[in-house]
């Protein structure tokens, strides 16, 4: 898997979380889960468990300790896949 | 579980006992502040004492407190309504921890001052993860050594007035799938004149306090596990709340 599809995939993931649409429409690598979509922290935790069923991976609670942006997800997912 | 850093654990010794030592200066006009002058009442308040006592005596584990959410002095009304003020003096160790909103009590030197006094670590909910984890390392880190903590289990005062189902707060699970032996106290407490959230409880109120030890249970693991263990305690705390309504 290419890291734009799974790019692509992490922001299908999120994307029912969101609270600010004009913030999706500009999302990158360096867009905060939570400061700039407004996703809900409680939310976050149900964000990265569908990671895991989508992708097929298990994340512990330290290595999602350091997921703030959708880049720092995307190179998560990268990291597990390999 | 991964070891605090020796900062960390120095600073929680010196807080500890700092406190400790100060405990009379604090909690007792605390409950004089919630008795007297606030004219707060808590139903049974000796039936509750003696059952909150049995259970601490028999039960040596770790005790991780999950109340609803309703004002900003939950956590001071709980603590007093379970232990009373002078039996916190002689068993500090079961004066919980709080975890209050950064925001709301440290912001300004002499409320986190106060804060520090009161055995609290200031959390930003909903703040960076790497700095939520390590406030949670330190409640880990404390349980472990067999102090009580109380954290709110719902991500948040509830503006519903009820406990919300669907605001699950990931953190108090992690906490329990992390402390061998750790058992979570469910409480509800609520005022006869509370209709909705607020900041303080009406003066005169009179609480209704119950509380049970719950054993969640998950067939999974790592952050699912938690997940389940945070949901299981919510959706006791709505039980709890469904029997108080339908006991009036």
């Amino acid at each position: 898997m290419t890291r734009d599809e799974i790019f692509a995939k992490v922001v299908e993931i999120v994307k029912p979380f969101v609270k600010n649409e004009d913030a999706l429409a500009a999302v990158n690598d360096e867009t905060n889960i939570l400061e700039d979509l407004k996703v809900n922290s409680a939310r976050l935790v149900d964000i990265i468990l569908n990671f895991e069923d989508e992708f097929d991976i298990e994340v512990e609670d330290e290595d999602a300790d350091a997921v703030n942006t959708v880049g720092d997800a995307v190179a998560l997912i990268e990291e597990k896949l390999s | 579980m991964s070891q605090l850093p020796f900062r960390f654990r120095a600073a929680h010794a010196i807080q500890r006992e700092v406190t400790r030592l100060a405990a009379i200066f604090w909690v007792v006009p605390i409950a004089f502040i919630m008795r007297v002058l606030m004219r707060y009442h808590i139903k049974d308040v000796a039936q509750v004492r003696t059952r909150y006592r049995a259970l601490v005596k028999e039960r040596k584990h770790p005790l991780l407190i999950c109340p609803n959410h309703l004002t900003m002095m939950d956590s001071a009304v709980i603590a007093w309504a379970l232990g009373g003020s002078w039996w916190y003096v002689f068993h500090y160790s079961r004066m919980p921890w709080n975890l209050p909103e950064y925001n709301n009590f440290a912001s300004q030197w002499p409320t986190r001052i106060g804060a520090w006094i009161t055995k609290c670590i200031p959390v930003i909910r909903g703040g960076r993860r790497e700095d939520v984890s390590r406030v949670i390392k330190r409640v880990q880190h404390l349980l472990a050594r067999g102090e009580t903590a109380l954290i709110f289990p719902e991500a948040g005062r509830s503006r519903s007035g009820r406990v919300e189902a669907d605001s699950v707060a990931h953190a108090v699970g992690r906490i329990l799938t992390s402390v061998p032996g750790c058992q979570p106290l469910c409480v509800y407490l609520r005022g006869d004149r509370q209709r909705t959230w607020s900041t303080i409880p009406a003066r005169g109120d009179s609480f209704y306090i119950e509380f049970e030890v719950v054993e969640p249970q998950s067939d999974h693991s790592g952050m699912r596990r938690s997940r389940d263990f945070s949901r299981q305690i919510v959706d006791r705390l709505v039980g709890m709340e469904e029997e108080y309504f339908a006991s009036r």
